[in-house]
């Protein structure tokens, strides 16, 4: 298979910037499934039936992606899970 | 068992506590604070101390236990890393301090009967939270070794942090209840 370089290399690079940024909440064996809905609920103002969705995708998955948006906004989103004692990172969209 | 916390008629919210647990308490907030507390010997505006910040070794933290409580805001890019550390670790130190400070304070003024106004529970869960997240780590729970580790002889350190975590446990999971009530 052959594919154009430089045409290649553009069309990836344009996908990339136009990517999101996500928030992700990592499984840890210590916080409390309930304590990670509150802190959804508390953080994100999700109701109780997304936040327990999204709890029970990081307890059964081992992750799960809180928000999405700005590289800016989810290092804010990270930097709050942080303080609540959550286990979470920041990457682009994939 | 009884709920730990429960809320009074006039709708406050309460914890009785003994002598032997409000020391508990104390000494584990004492802990906390001298495990996170920023190191303010060190000034950002020194020029020695930037070269320590921006070494990758230097900063990230090497206990397990304190990287828990610290980690890492991306997880394939060292240098993003490292960045997002210098901006945000003081903060999250000073906010985990804060915390342990306000359980303290808390503690000291209250008798057997300890109320909590709304914006102490915040940190008294953030508080429990730190607190099961060091002692958790540092006794290597997982998913599945916690029947293990309580098995162990008394003379093994780790069991007897088993019992106080799990105690921390029932306290957390105790005022969490109260608030997913209130949220719902």
């Amino acid at each position: 298979m052959s594919i154009a370089p430089s045409e290649r290399t553009a069309l990836s690079e344009e996908t990339v910037t136009d990517r999101p940024w996500v928030t992700i909440v990592w499984n840890d064996p210590i916080n409390l499934m309930s304590y990670v809905t509150y802190v959804f609920m508390t953080y994100f103002k999700f109701d109780r039936a997304k936040a327990e969705i999204l709890m029970l995708d990081v307890h059964e998955k081992g992750r799960a992606t809180v928000s999405s948006g700005t590289r800016e906004a989810m290092e804010i989103d990270v930097a709050a899970m942080h303080s609540y004692g959550l286990w979470a990172t920041l990457q682009k969209d994939d | 068992m009884p709920d730990a916390f429960y809320r009074t008629g006039s709708g406050r919210t309460v914890i009785r506590l003994d002598d032997v647990e409000k020391s508990l308490l104390r000494s584990l907030s004492a802990q906390v604070i001298e495990f996170v507390a920023p190191d303010d010997a060190g000034d950002a505006r020194d020029p020695l101390a930037i070269l320590v910040g921006i070494d990758d070794e230097a900063t990230a933290p090497v206990d397990p236990a304190l990287a828990r409580l610290l980690p890492d805001a991306y997880q394939d890019d060292d240098d993003a890393a490292m960045d997002f550390r210098r901006f945000t670790e003081r903060s999250l130190r000073e906010t985990k301090t804060a915390h342990s400070r306000t359980v303290a304070e808390a503690l000291e003024r209250s008798g057997e009967k300890v109320t909590l106004s709304d914006q102490e529970q915040a940190s008294w869960l953030g508080f429990l939270n730190d607190g099961r997240l060091a002692i958790g780590t540092r006794i290597g729970l997982t998913d599945d070794n916690h029947d293990e580790i309580a098995a162990l002889p008394d003379e093994d350190p780790r069991a007897g942090l088993l019992d106080f975590y799990d105690w921390l446990t029932y306290l957390q999971e105790s005022l969490v209840q109260l608030h997913l009530d209130d949220l719902s």
